[in-house]
């Protein structure tokens, strides 16, 4: 057992106890500040875990104005969410409305860094790494022997903390994917709400989905969009939330991007899915 | 019988138009919210709010050179909230927290009204919570 099954498995064995200990926590998983997740229930997919962690990015992303998050907590009648900020780890842990709050928050917030920072003086050096989770739908790469400093390439852009990134992780992000996928054509339609965004457009689940899986499983954070003129550009990519243009054929592009490349709602364009 | 039914209708209809008319000064939840959210900027630690709805937007803040900051912060976490609810079935989302190193964000939905509440660290998001109880 190598360094880094060492410290995921303790840190699943934590989540394991926490989950007896507090049986009404239904989901739990620990990610680190490069999105990669380090370890986590079975029972939560993967797609699962990457759509969580995409959806708190968000607003740790924007996070700087109020110093940074400490913890973020969604509070839903039928249950809650909470996203905890133990320095470079996140925890996620999703609990039923008949949990009590205030002991599962005492038991993460003992349990978890306890745990963290044994491991760190034990081994500090694998903290910085993504292990193997436990559990097999999460389906990471296993870290070979020997390449203990090597991120795997399963995911995150390489701008979002390239500084953070050892240089054999970051050379192999930049590689370009040997998978091709073809563009599709879709519509142009406008993105609606006060606050929209402007690096952003959304494309229909489906098409991020037969994407996703053209690309074995690897997430699309980025797509290309060509225009007839001849413009090219990239954005981020979300999901349609608005269902009436699901299965519609449109891409949702903010009304500044528009104005870019020259093009207004109504228009084709071509949108391809960029992996890095 | 279509006619009587019909007349029957057109008789009811009419005193609800004159009745809306009669109070056309009848506040909205929109202007009630956006009083108790005047009147909870006194409060201690609160450092302002962003009411925003479909047609409107009412932002107060002590320190407005942060003002895009925290109504792209504002946006983020409500949409976040959704997102995460439908993912694990959490029904209504009552409010989202989002506890800064600074600043504490409380954000809710009250009908189409979007609401953040910015507040210094050490305040209690629960005593805001139980003031807007009513909506």
């Amino acid at each position: 057992m190598d360094s880094n099954e060492i410290y995921t498995t303790a840190l699943n064995n934590a989540l394991d106890e926490m989950r007896k200990v507090c049986p009404d926590i239904q989901h739990a998983f620990i990610y680190n500040e490069n999105s990669e997740l380090i370890a986590g229930d079975a029972e939560t997919p993967q797609k699962v875990t990457t759509r969580v962690i995409d959806a708190f990015d968000d607003i740790l992303e924007r996070a700087e104005a109020i110093g940074g998050v400490e913890a973020i907590t969604i509070n839903g009648d039928m249950g809650t969410v909470k996203l905890y900020h133990f320095n470079e780890h996140y925890l996620v842990a999703v609990y039923s409305a008949k949990a009590e709050v205030g002991y599962v928050d005492t038991i993460v917030r003992v349990l978890v860094p306890t745990v963290l920072k044994v491991l760190e003086k034990l081994s500090p050096t694998p903290l910085k790494n993504v292990a193997e989770p436990k559990p097999e739908p999460l389906g990471l790469e296993k870290p070979q022997e020997g390449e203990l400093t090597e991120k795997p390439v399963e995911k995150l852009p390489a701008e979002s903390k390239p500084e953070a990134e050892p240089s054999l992780a970051s050379e192999k992000l930049q590689e370009p994917s040997p998978l091709e996928v073809p563009a599709v054509q879709l519509i142009v339609e406008n993105i609606g709400g006060l606050l929209v965004p402007s690096d952003t457009v959304r494309v229909d689940s489906e098409t991020l989905s037969s994407w996703e899986n053209a690309f074995e499983g690897k997430k699309i954070e980025y797509v290309e969009i060509e225009t007839f003129n001849g413009k090219t550009a990239r954005y981020k990519v979300k999901p349609i939330k608005d269902s009436k243009y699901t299965g519609k054929g449109v891409v949702q592009i903010p009304e500044k991007v528009q104005l870019a490349l020259e093009i207004k709602k109504g228009e084709l364009v071509k949108v391809k899915p960029v992996i890095e | 019988m279509t006619r009587k039914k019909k007349d029957a209708e057109e008789i009811v209809a009419e005193p609800m138009a004159l009745e809306e008319a009669a109070i056309p000064s009848a506040p909205t939840t929109t202007d009630k919210l956006k009083a108790s959210l005047e009147e909870l900027k006194g409060y201690e630690g609160v450092i302002g709010y962003i009411l925003r709805n479909s047609t409107s937007a009412a932002i107060d803040l002590k320190d407005p050179s942060k003002l895009i900051e925290y109504a792209i912060l504002s946006s983020s976490a409500l949409e976040a909230g959704e997102e995460l609810s439908e993912t694990f079935n959490l029904g209504l989302v009552k409010s989202i927290l989002v506890e800064g190193k600074e600043v504490k964000v409380l954000s809710f939905t009250v009908g189409e009204n979007k609401v953040s509440i910015f507040m210094e660290k050490n305040t209690d998001p629960e005593k805001i919570l139980k003031r807007l109880g009513q909506f």
